[in-house]
């Protein structure tokens, strides 16, 4: 990209039909800027907008309130308060305990499947498989699943192991667990190909070194493999993190979010705010106090982009 | 349990040792690989048995009475237009895949390739609009959908995704990789611009534009927020919307559930098990950038 690998061009006029032309690079932009500054950035205005006036679906905009939506989820007495924390609050739960399974249990998975052994890919395929479902379908399988009377954990139970019936989709903290389970099958593939990428990129001669200096395979884990895999594993687990926090059909199609809002999204609050009362700019507000809370995450995942771009070489 | 690849040297006894020391890890791989499939049989399974054994205890793994009427039943009733939500999401995802890799394509090529005035913070700019998340944009959009009449088109399906951030990315780190000397060979050959990126660049990125055009397809195809709010009309739910509806429905009639779902599933599950290499491939390429 240095000046000198490349001849300077003789800018031509704005008019030239040929390749002097110098708006022929924002020609070349211009369908894609188009539609990104319409529908990627406009509404990230047009939403702060929103947020600062009363708005409902039937008479659109109407009188200015300033900042009236925000201070709503800051004062207690607001249902807003109290609904957006602890919807809040669910999905960091299921967050804090999700991602733990999400990235270890990747692992696990990548380091089973990385030496060869009979039909890998086979094994491999059937891991990944989950993830390409929808979300419905995944939702309405583990709905099924964990059915409260004939579902097929219950049913198993009972019957193989005489134990007693467990209402999962209706008992507050045991609904997580369809959910959970649900989110881990099937989102576990994506991680587990992350990491036997990385786990490709990991040198032999390493492995059979510390071998040569009588490492047991712990020893190669924790000081060769774990070590190596720190950046991989960092960028697994924020972008896990981000993506538990967006968490949004599974919980609407196995649980609805219930029982009482237990295991009630936020995401799914927001939207009930905005189209079930039809408070749009209340709901725009929490949208955006979720986003700047995400930020922190945003951030270092932008980082990390970066850093790889960069280390890429330009 | 270590994640040792053999060493090359070894004699055969040690090889017959390893493939001996290997038999627990692959005992552990078929259970597991069973427990990641069951909910997909016991779907298949559910599917085929009368209403009536579907809930039958002791559990029937197998159908005794194997039948395809929750089939035709679903397939031919008036509310579950699961062919008409099938056509939906393939129009959808087909139409959102083509427009994101051509507007993705056009604006990394330049990016990329060519020197102009604001390029690197055109580029930051699309670049940090990653960092919005999604449900920021949710209810402006959909105002946006209802002012321009476009809630129940295919148009709020398709357009307002098309412009993403990744894409560009994902494509400007590859064209930044292709050898600067075949474009300027092409260009002392007098090729313009649109000729170098068509018969030099593109040619080049087969495995990239696959790569974003699988993500996109999915991308598209499993959109579960945008569509339960701008296309709610019976006609015009994608499958994922749709099969939602349909299981409100069918709440307690398994069968038919099963059978519905199973619909939704199978064909991407086929087409997964075709162009499961360029999607790990993609992954793969991805993440390395890690």
């Amino acid at each position: 990209m240095s000046p000198a690998t490349r001849p300077n061009q003789r800018r031509g006029s704005l008019l030239a039909l040929n390749e002097s032309n110098p708006l022929i690079p924002y020609l070349f932009l211009l369908p894609h800027a188009v539609f990104f500054l319409v529908f990627v950035i406009y509404p990230v205005g047009y939403g702060l907008y929103i947020s600062l006036h009363r708005w409902n679906l039937l008479e659109g905009q109407q009188e200015f309130v300033g900042l009236l939506f925000y201070r709503n989820l800051f004062d207690p007495s607001t249902p807003q308060y109290s609904f957006f924390w602890k919807t809040l609050l669910n999905t960091a739960f299921f967050t804090a305990v999700s991602t733990p399974l999400l990235v270890g249990a990747a692992l696990g998975l990548a380091i089973l499947l990385y030496r060869p052994i009979f039909a890998r890919a086979v094994f491999r395929a059937i891991f990944f498989m989950p993830g390409i479902l929808s979300v419905a379908v995944m939702g309405i399988l583990w709905r099924w699943m964990f059915d409260n009377q004939s579902g097929l954990v219950n049913v198993i139970r009972e019957q193989y192991f005489d134990l007693p019936v467990i209402q999962f989709l209706t008992t507050e903290w045991w609904a997580w667990v369809p959910i959970i389970v649900g989110t881990v099958w099937w989102t576990i593939g994506f991680n587990m190909t992350l990491y036997l990428a990385a786990l490709g990129g990991i040198s032999p001669t390493l492995y059979e070194a510390a071998e040569i200096d009588g490492a047991g395979p712990w020893a190669r884990f924790r000081f060769i493999t774990w070590p190596l895999l720190s950046p991989t594993t960092l960028f697994i687990t924020v972008t896990t993190v981000l993506a538990s926090f967006q968490l949004f059909g599974q919980s609407l199609v196995i649980t609805n979010g219930g029982p009482v809002r237990s295991t009630q999204s936020v995401i799914q609050y927001i939207t009930e705010e905005a189209f079930g009362n039809n408070q749009l700019a209340s709901a725009s507000a929490m949208a955006f106090v979720f986003g700047l809370l995400m930020l922190v995450f945003t951030a270092i995942q932008f980082r990390l982009m970066v850093r790889d771009m960069n280390a890429e070489g330009r | 349990m270590a994640a040792l690849p053999n060493s090359p040297r070894g004699s055969r006894s040690q090889a017959r040792w390893r493939r001996v020391r290997d038999v627990p890890r692959f005992v552990l791989l078929v259970v597991l690989a069973i427990i990641f499939l069951a909910p997909l049989y016991w779907m298949l399974t559910t599917s085929f048995k009368p209403e009536a054994e579907t809930i039958s205890i002791p559990v029937q793994w197998v159908p005794a009475n194997p039948t395809l009427e929750n089939y035709a039943e679903i397939v031919n009733s008036p509310d579950g237009r699961l062919l008409r939500w099938t056509w939906n999401s393939v129009f959808t995802a087909a139409a959102f895949t083509l427009a994101t890799l051509a507007l993705c394509v056009l604006a990394a090529y330049p990016l990329a390739r060519m020197r102009f005035r604001g390029r690197e913070l055109w580029f930051w700019f699309i670049l940090s609009s990653m960092m919005v998340p999604g449900i920021v944009t949710l209810i402006p959009s959909y105002i946006m959908m209802l002012n321009l009449n476009w809630i129940d088109t295919y148009h709020a399906l398709i357009w307002p995704g098309v412009a993403n951030a990744f894409g560009v990315f994902l494509l400007r780190q590859f064209f930044l990789g292709i050898p600067r000397e075949l474009q300027e060979a092409a260009r002392m050959d007098g090729a313009n611009s649109l000729q170098v990126l068509r018969h030099v660049i593109l040619p080049l990125s087969v495995p990239v534009l696959v790569t974003l055009g699988v993500f996109s397809f999915m991308g598209s195809w499993n959109n579960y927020v945008w569509p339960l709010y701008v296309a709610t009309s019976p006609d015009m739910q994608t499958l994922p919307v749709g099969i939602t509806s349909f299981s409100q429905r069918y709440v307690t009639e398994y069968g038919k559930l099963m059978a519905g779902t199973a619909l939704a599933a199978v064909p991407v599950l086929v087409a997964y098990l075709l162009a499961q290499r360029y999607l790990v491939q993609g992954i793969a390429l991805t993440g390395m950038k890690e």
